[in-house]
């Protein structure tokens, strides 16, 4: 059974400064285990930034981010080991085959070869990519090539999901599919962070949504929580647009006039 | 239903060609303006040095063409006008072969890779528009490069020879429309190809073709003897150049126009360059028509040949099944840790699946083969003893043979530089894959050295031991010279690793630009200066106990010693300066 009271990501205070521009500001949250966090926020407040943070491609400067009980920046090998992560351009080595790019990331993760094996033709599989299985990467179309970033995330069966704009480029079908198993995955205790400009999706599937806006985070809690906070707004949407500011609405009113 | 009243002014075609190619042009403006200072010094240099390149072409091709035209040399070597007037014929041909060829890459680029094609044919722009400004913008860079090396020839001809002066017009503008013409049929070229193949596949291709061709020919005069060259010889190079300027070839046409209109026969001169001209635009007029036809059906996008699908493989072994693993395997497995095999595995399918890496590694080969023929072509550094004393002579000779190491060191260090100098950075954007994996820094680093240091040994010690064989060297000279080459080499690619770590771009396109220039500049200052550092520690004792008279093993134990620890410093030191930064790589 998954364990809700478990914490496998934390942020505590969390910034990043490129120069003097803030990108991420005191940024502290928590997803457990058994749960779907959505991350939302307008282009450049600070989500890939916060994911970066989190998955260890970017040192914070201050703050502390812990991944399943482990901090990032001190302990990163068990962090790592313990997380999956897509990032929201598949950049994967053009010229393996799928196959043999799943083999290598089992491989770094340390996973047995014969289970790697096994793990590969069930994800290939699942995602519809055996007969593309062969081929190498370039081959691939966007959604394949997202599709193959995410089966390389799940080939060490992670606890932490990190994914930033997983469902972009995807066709309706496979969308849905990421969604089943990023649900099944949640059912079976592991944390799920993912960050979507699509509000019907985050509003549909996580369990608990969190925004940022201009590097700090602004609101977070369950769908009933922001309700509660915002000003008697119904869907996410509007909290979102209530939150975020809407004036840029009446400049396209003009524009467009 | 009524049609949408739009309010787009009628424009000629040629407006819109001018516009696209303005734009081009603002474009390559803009990248100047905004390039670093020291670059646009450099480039101001360049022009400078180019321009007074192009003066001396002139009057050099002047001056000669006067020199063959004389009388003296005439009554000396016989007459040189039916070579100076095959001189326009070849050049021609060359320009429009020459276009031809570097159009078809520059083409393939505009028409396929570039992806504005898509923005310019949705754009209220003429398609045939869009199409002349690609044609154009592939021929206008190569025809200028071509005209600045043949005009001077040409005008440097006419001037000698005291042609008429329509002759200099004429020279322009034939040159530029047979440019047109290769251009077109290299656009027809490019739309086939890229049926039956990937663009991006032929892209690959051409720039590996083409690299290894830049360097066959660059390096060819090394084997070329032209100290031994006769007149015989070069007679026959000139009757062969003759001998091209016929006038049943359409291609000599043009040249043998241009020489006709300076000698003033007009009726030849008006046949054969109206003939050309008429023909380049008929060529240049079906060429832009069709291409422009099959782009916009479709025809050009649709791949004829598909991917051959690969039969399922069977996997080798059931899993939870123990597998049979050869003794080197297991040896492999003991020894290598997991993560590092894994690296290792992807960095040898990566090299050996991208043709623009693989003409990089083919490069340091085809040098060390052209210069392991022109050393066995003669072998012999010393001609003769003279008065020389025994001892010098003695150490001479070996002296001679440790010269097969620094053949060996060569190619291995063109091998190191490309190898360990971009092993991080060729992981480029897909770098984030190994940044969020459990992976060890010691782990990546010992990977990047394994994959630079093998492969780069391996062909040294082919080398190595190929040359010995060949010059039958004593088997004391290889037992002593096989360990050196392998520790100078491990020391090379630690400085060359190193130094690829702290000048890693990630963000490249084009695999030339791995590396930051300042960075592969130090790394290669470096490499110079250790080289003979550590060829000296390794060879300067076995040398001089032998001039003394002492006993060679122990000279050559005494090298092993310091060479090695100075090697092995080398290796060592540099990478563990900078292993604190591979992981900080990417975070700009």
């Amino acid at each position: 059974m998954p364990n809700l009271n478990t914490p496998l990501i934390e942020t505590l205070n969390l910034v990043k400064r490129y120069g003097s521009k803030t990108a991420v500001d005191q940024v502290s949250l928590t997803v457990h285990g058994g749960e779907i966090f959505g991350f939302l926020g307008p282009n450049g407040a600070g989500k890939t930034t916060t994911i970066k943070m989190i998955v260890g491609l970017l040192q914070p400067t201050s703050g502390s981010v812990k991944v399943a009980g482990y901090d990032v920046q001190v302990q990163p090998l068990p962090a790592k080991a313990a997380s999956g992560y897509v990032p929201d351009e598949p950049n994967l080595y053009a010229k393996l085959s799928g196959r043999e790019m799943l083999r290598f990331v089992g491989d770094l993760y340390g996973v047995e070869r014969s289970q790697v094996e096994r793990r590969i033709d069930e994800l290939l599989r699942l995602l519809d990519l055996t007969q593309a299985g062969d081929d190498t990467i370039d081959s691939y179309s966007h959604g394949m090539q997202q599709k193959t970033a995410i089966a390389a995330a799940l080939v060490h069966d992670p606890k932490v999901l990190v994914l930033d704009e997983p469902t972009v480029g995807l066709d309706p079908k496979s969308a849905r599919l990421i969604k089943d198993i990023l649900r099944q995955l949640a059912d079976r205790g592991a944390a799920i962070f993912l960050s979507t400009h699509i509000l019907e999706i985050a509003e549909r599937m996580c369990d608990r949504i969190g925004i940022i806006y201009q590097g700090r985070l602004i609101a977070a809690g369950t769908m009933d929580e922001l309700r509660a906070h915002g000003q008697a707004e119904s869907s996410l949407e509007d909290i979102f647009l209530g939150l975020t500011g809407g004036a840029e609405y009446a400049e396209i009113a003009e524009v467009l006039g | 239903m009524t049609a949408v009243n739009t309010t787009l002014p009628a424009h000629p075609l040629w407006d819109y060609v001018w516009k696209l190619l303005k734009l081009r042009v603002q474009i390559a403006l803009r990248q100047f303006l905004h390039a670093p200072k020291s670059r646009k010094i450099g480039m101001a240099i360049l022009a400078v040095l180019f321009v007074g390149f192009l003066g001396f072409l002139f009057f050099s091709s002047w001056w000669l063409l006067n020199f063959l035209t004389s009388s003296k040399l005439a009554e000396l070597a016989g007459d040189a006008s039916g070579f100076l007037n095959s001189l326009p014929v070849m050049l021609m041909s060359v320009a429009f072969l020459g276009i031809l060829l570097t159009s078809f890459g520059v083409l393939l680029q505009a028409l396929y890779l570039a992806k504005d094609m898509d923005f310019l044919l949705a754009a209220p722009v003429p398609i045939r528009a869009v199409f002349i400004a690609k044609l154009l913008q592939a021929i206008l860079p190569n025809l200028g490069l071509i005209s600045l090396f043949a005009l001077p020839v040409l005008f440097g001809l006419g001037v000698s020879a005291g042609y008429s002066w329509l002759y200099y017009p004429m020279v322009v503008i034939t040159l530029a429309a047979l440019a047109l013409a290769a251009a077109g049929i290299s656009s027809l070229l490019v739309i086939g190809v890229v049926r039956l193949f990937s663009a991006r596949r032929v892209a690959e291709v051409l720039g590996f073709m083409g690299a290894i061709l830049a360097m066959l020919c660059s390096q060819s005069g090394q084997l070329a003897n032209f100290d031994e060259m006769n007149s015989e010889q070069a007679q026959a190079a000139m009757q062969l150049a003759t001998r091209y300027n016929t006038p049943w070839l359409p291609l000599a046409w043009p040249g043998r126009g241009l020489v006709a209109l300076g000698e003033g026969n007009w009726g030849q001169a008006l046949l054969l360059l109206g003939f050309t001209l008429g023909l380049a635009a008929v060529i240049f007029a079906v060429a832009l028509v069709t291409a422009e036809r099959l782009y916009y059906t479709g025809w050009a996008s649709m791949q004829v040949v598909s991917t051959r699908k690969k039969p399922a493989r069977q996997r080798r072994a059931t899993p939870g099944e123990p597998t049979q693993a050869s003794l080197l395997e297991r040896v492999v497995r003991l020894w290598v840790p997991g993560p590092v095999r894994a690296l290792m595995v992807k960095d040898y399918y990566v090299l050996r699946r991208d043709l623009r890496n693989l003409s990089q590694l083919v490069t340091p080969l085809i040098f060390g083969i052209i210069y392991a023929f022109i050393l066995l072509r003669d072998p012999q550094i010393i001609y003769g003893r003279g008065e020389m004393p025994e001892f010098i002579y003695q150490a001479a000779q070996n002296l001679s043979l440790y010269i097969n190491v620094g053949l060996s060191l060569f190619v291995g260090w063109m091998l190191v530089a490309r190898l360990a100098g971009m092993g991080i950075a060729q992981e480029g954007k897909s770098f984030w894959i190994l940044k969020t994996a459990p992976l060890k820094v010691s782990y990546l680093i010992a990977a990047k050295f394994l994959v630079a240091y093998l492969p780069a040994l391996l062909i040294g010690w082919i080398f190595l031991l190929a040359l010995a064989i060949i010059q039958q060297s004593a088997l004391s000279i290889l037992w002593f010279t096989m360990p050196a080459v392998a520790l100078l080499i491990a020391g090379n690619v630690g400085i060359n690793l190193s130094f690829g770590i702290t000048g890693a771009n990630l963000d490249w396109q084009d695999p030339r630009q791995m590396q930051r220039g300042t960075s592969g500049c130090i790394s290669s200052i470096a490499s110079f200066i250790y080289l003979p550092l550590g060829f000296l520690l390794f060879f300067v004792p076995p040398l001089g106990f032998s001039l003394f008279g002492l006993p060679g093993w122990v000279g050559q134990l005494v090298g092993l010693v310091l060479g090695g620890v100075f090697s092995l410093a080398c290796t060592i030191i540099p990478l563990r300066l900078v292993s604190e930064r591979v992981m900080q790589l990417g975070e700009a």
